[in-house]
């Protein structure tokens, strides 16, 4: 029965979380031109980009990275489906970092300069992470007493009340995963940085748009983890939810806008001292007392 | 429990054939046949026994005490004979000492102790007998191949010692069988000291300088963990007052202070057999033996054999914390220090090793927290890590053969170069780090059962191991992957039988993932229900077949959806606009001249590299393991 209702979530996730992550990146573009000084594009640009994208002549450096691509957007599509069913987050995090291994897998297979240094950067930001991804489990399960998403329904409290460090380690490892500046190493939609697409190098037309509508569901995704820190078992918390998810989503685009790129040992040394005081210090603090 | 003897006795007769026999063909034919024989053999008694509890045999017989107490003698003879060929002090040294103790054991205590049930099965013992019968004897299977590039590698007018190889692999096979099916804890530390010595002469085998350096690195090594399951025997025989090893848990289940020290010592001689640190080196030194040494010593032999006992003895430590705390710790720290070293490696055989002995940290630190949701974790981690190492070694070794080198910066474009073979070596690489396959459901179920057991330091230690461990996976699966114009396809003078026991393994590594639920229900289940009377799964079933669901999509497109050709126009990579020749990725560069555009992979000796990891790992774990004897020690008799 879960692995049902985990499809059809799937399906449908992959339906709707396009549509939100389209606004989401239009909103991030009009936000971002009004922070330069800039008009901005009208807030269905990313849409219109990604159907003229899809139109556009199939042109590949080999015959692989299409189907690397489409795996990692049918994964990160799974990974939603998983979290948005109510189903286990360590299953959505493991799924999720399948997804991104794909599309390392695919900016290497193309043997490009370029799309290497994107895929090996990408590696060292999903290495970053990992730890305070995986403790961020860890903690909504000693918040929530399950793994299950959907056991925050039955909460009397939100769980960010007792895993509040938690969630300002998502918050910092966040800004790697939606790959904003500072930590846009592997690429990066800011013209003045030394490399500037990477991993996506090499990816064009149809390809390319699947990586956006990648993009869009992981960010809807992410949105969602942070979401589910503020949701209990009152019905009007979810509201709650969705205004600190769009809260948090503008403060990552301030974030982008205000900060210069960083070396990648910045990064590294940065995440796992968050990941470690963060996740470390909340979880113990919660298991001794 | 004929068919146990059998097990044990057929790989001796094997190997007795294959020492006599010179001849390529009836070398392959006796091979072949015995390697079926045994690998079915195998599976028939696991079919035969699926979902067993424990069953003892009774079986005692003076004769094989006899034959284990002569054995043990010619052991360390033959120890002594190579410590003085070579002039190896510590060998002999230890060598006499652990002879010293099994004779005092053998002769002055185990003499009036009969354990009248010999031999058992329960279920755990049969995971292992499949990981051995059927994993083992593929490998050698695939030793044929590559032992007969390896002989015509040689230098002109060389001996042939293939016989020699061949038949210790096969009396390797049948003291792994002694060890997981002997009841008699002497006949055990028969079985355990000829893993040892026969460990000894593969590594030693191709008797150059660092060969033999290497071997008795691993000689010393394991014979300290000799002394301690001898010393472990003897307290056994004094203190507990048996030597059967189901009743030896029973009481230290019940009694734990009395069998403390000597589950201190069963441990430490676990420890060094599965290469925890501080003994991580003499695992790494053993890759300079033919490669399906390595694949044998690392998958379903040896190592195997520690975890093995470490995990037999997790119900004591559930109740019983100075082993627990050791063992715990030990597998943790060297699971995380050793997933960063792994980072630092170019060399894939180092990667393998190293990745080897971070995973069975990871199953030493399951044994150590001892609750049936982490046996369930750490049984599924033997059976994958068995299937995926053996996989990758025998990978490695042929394209060894085939491209020169096994270095992974060597590997670029091995998906066309040796494209069946570049698959498989991917297949492999995905099952040890990624969900959904084998090993990270089993890690998953780990990091669930720490957390049941608000282990807040191995929490920890996983989440930033997992993390390096990606790392160095995805690196090397990059380089294979890597696709640009168009390579001699080089594979095409492997030899059938690697190709056979490759394709054994993808299967076994598919069929196991895909069917992880089943295996959970009928044969890891049944030994946690028995041992512990309830069952503990960390990871429910309807997500083990989401799992099951993803394997197949995956293993579809690395199968049957890469490497088509597809209607896209192919185009060639950017170089900046400047390139010359784009299939060989070659630009124009400032001064008009030709430069070739590589990447190299990134290893970050400065933050992972091993001269600044691994003293910190040796030093912490001896500290550990020396703590935990001086409490045992002296904790003890306090107790009492």
């Amino acid at each position: 029965m879960t692995i049902l209702i985990t499809l059809i979530g799937t399906l449908l996730f992959a339906v709707l979380a396009p549509v939100a992550g389209c606004l989401l990146a239009g909103l991030d573009r009009v936000i971002s031109a009004r922070m330069q000084g800039r008009v901005g594009p009208p807030i269905l640009q990313p849409y219109y980009d990604v159907r003229k994208l899809l139109g556009k002549e199939r042109v590949s450096v080999n015959s692989v990275e299409g189907t690397y691509v489409a795996c990692a957007l049918v994964f990160a599509c799974l990974a939603g489906g998983i979290f948005y069913t109510g189903g286990n987050l360590l299953l959505c995090v493991f799924v999720i970092t399948l997804s991104s291994l794909f599309f390392i897998i695919a900016a290497y297979s193309s043997r490009s300069p370029y799309a290497e240094v994107g895929a090996a950067r990408e590696t060292l930001q999903v290495m970053s992470y990992e730890p305070m991804v995986l403790l961020m489990a860890v903690g909504f399960f000693m918040a929530a007493g399950s793994f299950d998403v959907s056991a925050v329904f039955s909460l009397d409290a939100p769980i960010v009340t007792t895993v509040w460090l938690v969630f300002l380690g998502l918050l910092f490892i966040l800004t790697i995963k939606l790959r904003k500046s500072p930590f846009d190493l592997s690429m990066s939609h800011h013209a003045h940085q030394e490399i500037v697409r990477g991993v996506t190098t090499e990816m064009s037309g149809p390809t390319l748009a699947l990586v956006e509508i990648m993009h869009w569901c992981e960010t809807v995704l992410f949105m969602g983890w942070v979401g589910m820190f503020f949701v209990w078992g009152s019905p009007l918390s979810v509201l709650l939810a969705v205004v600190v998810a769009l809260a948090v989503y503008f403060l990552e685009i301030w974030i982008d806008n205000n900060f210069a790129r960083v070396k990648w040992q910045f990064m590294l040394k940065s995440a796992w001292a968050v990941a470690l005081v963060a996740g470390g210090v909340n979880l113990a603090v919660l298991m001794f007392i | 429990m004929a068919m146990l003897g059998f097990l044990i006795v057929f790989p001796l007769v094997a190997a007795l054939l294959l020492m006599v026999a010179r001849q390529d063909k009836a070398r392959d034919a006796i091979v072949w046949a015995s390697a079926i024989i045994i690998a079915v053999a195998s599976v028939a008694l696991v079919a035969m026994n699926l979902g067993t509890q424990t069953v003892l045999f009774e079986f005692s017989s003076p004769v094989v005490d006899t034959i284990c107490t002569l054995l043990s003698c010619v052991i360390v003879g033959v120890i002594l004979a190579f410590a003085v060929k070579y002039k190896n002090v510590w060998a002999g040294v230890l060598g006499l000492a652990q002879l010293a103790l099994s004779l005092y054991f053998e002769l002055a205590l185990a003499h009036g102790m009969s354990v009248p049930y010999g031999l058992y099965v329960d279920s755990l013992s049969l995971l292992m007998a499949f990981i051995i019968g059927v994993i083992g004897s593929g490998i050698c299977v695939y030793a044929l191949g590559y032992m007969k590039d390896f002989q015509a590698h040689e230098p002109e007018g060389a001996r042939d010692r293939r016989p020699t190889f061949f038949a210790i692999m096969f009396v390797f096979l049948s003291a792994m069988f002694v060890i997981v099916f002997s009841n008699n804890m002497a006949w055990m530390f028969t079985g355990w000291e000829i893993t040892t010595l026969c460990s000894f002469l593969l590594i030693g085998f191709t008797k150059t300088e660092e060969a033999i350096n290497n071997a008795f690195r691993q000689i010393i090594m394991n014979l300290l963990g000799g002394i301690g399951f001898a010393v472990a025997l003897i307290i056994c025989a004094t203190q507990v007052g048996t030597l059967s090893f189901y009743e030896f848990l029973v009481i230290g289940v019940s009694n734990p202070a009395l069998v403390m020290l000597a589950v201190v010592a069963l441990a430490f001689a676990g420890i060094t057999k599965a290469a925890q640190m501080p003994f991580q080196t003499w695992l790494l030194g053993a890759m300079v033996a033919p490669t399906p040494t390595s694949a044998l010593l690392h998958s379903s032999t040896m190592v195997k054999a520690g975890v093995f006992l470490l995990v037999k003895l997790s119900p004591i430590m559930l109740v019983c914390p100075v082993p627990s705390l050791m063992v715990m710790l030990v597998g943790a720290i060297t699971f995380l220090l050793c997933s960063f070293m792994a980072i630092s490696q170019s060399n894939a055989k180092r990667v393998l090793a190293y990745s080897t002995i971070a995973n069975l940290g990871l199953i030493t630190a399951c044994a150590g927290v001892g609750t049936p949701e982490a046996v369930w974790a750490a049984e599924f981690l033997i059976l994958f890590h068995a299937i995926a190492k053996s996989l990758l070694f025998l990978c490695v070794g042929t394209a060894e053969h085939h491209i020169g080198s096994r270095d992974i910066e060597d590997m670029d474009l091995l998906f066309e170069r040796m494209p069946r073979l570049a698959r498989y070596m991917m297949l492999g690489i995905m099952c040890m780090f990624i969900a959904p396959f084998g090993m990270l459901v089993a890690k998953w179920a780990t990091l669930v059962s720490f957390v049941d057991m608000n282990q807040i330091a191995l929490i920890v230690i996983l989440a930033f191991g997992s993390a390096a461990t990606f790392m160095f996976w995805a690196k090397w699966l990059g380089k294979l992957a890597g696709i640009a114009g168009e390579p001699e396809n080089v594979e095409l003078t492997v030899h059938k039988s690697e190709w056979a026991a490759v394709l054994l393994m993808a299967v076994l590594l598919v069929a196991s993932c895909a069917l992880l639920p089943l295996i959970s229900a009928y044969m890891v289940e049944p030994y946690i229900v028995s041992i512990y009377g309830t069952l503990g799964q960390a990871v429910s079933a309807d997500n083990l077949w989401i799992g099951s669901i993803a394997v197949a999509l995956v293993v579809i497109v690395l199968f049957a959806g890469v490497g088509r050709a597809s209607k896209a126009r192919t185009v060639g990579v950017y170089l900046s606009g400047v390139s010359r020749d784009n299939a060989g990725r070659t630009f124009q560069n400032a001064l008009s001249g030709e430069s070739t555009a590589t990447v190299r992979n990134w290893y970050m000796e400065g933050v992972f590299g091993e001269k600044r990891i691994a003293p910190v790992g040796v030093a912490f774990n001896t500290i550990i393991m020396v703590a935990a004897f001086v409490m045992a020690a002296i904790g003890m008799p306090m107790m009492l």
